[in-house]
């Protein structure tokens, strides 16, 4: 592995911004750097596990829409191939988890890889690049 | 000399063109040549990027009508 490892925490609900940390948690970890995602805020609701046949419900504004129709590789889809192809790790907020009353089988499958408090990952974060949206 | 193994990923969008090159890499053999056409400009510099980052070998990039060629060695 090169590079500083990246840390990439996600709480906004906003697809653009939710998008463009699927961008670069992918890229990142398909580019010999290891990548970690604590998702918390509002950006959790966009990956809570749907009805089979309903995608992803994403908030957002002018380039949602355009990414929409146009078909932009989906942002959950782009996570999992990061964690596919490279080294990605996905982390549920531990007090956003607690106040929905959510459990890990609440959200979207083969994504995450536990809960984690943001003491715990802010901790981590010292050793890399950190990245919030 | 074989034709190398082409990936078309005309029609998506940045960065769905280099995770499908990439996903091909990952299973190429090393000596192995790959092509991919995209139609995204972005991915026409940012594939070479990634080759150059990661130690492949860029043997070219080419313009076609509306879309771009890249073709890459897998060196490790």
């Amino acid at each position: 592995m090169s590079g500083l490892p990246l840390f990439i925490v996600l709480c906004s609900g906003e697809h653009e911004k939710i998008q463009m940390a699927a961008m670069m948690a992918s890229v990142g970890a398909v580019s010999d750097r290891k990548v970690h995602v604590f998702v918390s805020m509002n950006a959790i609701l966009a990956f809570e596990k749907q009805p089979a046949g309903v995608g992803p419900t994403y908030q957002g504004g002018h380039m949602s829409k355009i990414m929409l129709q146009k078909g932009v590789p989906d942002a959950i889809e782009l996570f999992r191939q990061g964690k596919m192809l490279g080294e990605l790790t996905m982390k549920a907020c531990s007090m956003v988890m607690d106040v929905n009353q959510w459990d890990l089988d609440h959200l979207v499958d083969d994504l995450f890889d536990g809960m984690e408090g943001l003491t715990s990952f802010l901790s981590s974060a010292e050793q890399g690049q950190l990245i919030t949206l | 000399m074989s034709e190398p193994r082409r990936i078309d990923a005309r029609g998506s969008y940045c960065p769905g063109p280099l995770m499908e090159m990439i996903a091909a890499i990952k299973i190429a053999d090393v000596g192995e040549e790959l092509e991919i056409l995209s139609g995204d400009r972005g991915s026409a510099e940012d594939i070479p990027a990634w080759i150059a980052k990661v130690g492949h070998e860029h043997i070219k990039t080419q313009k076609i009508d509306d879309y771009w060629s890249i073709v890459v060695k897998k060196i490790k």
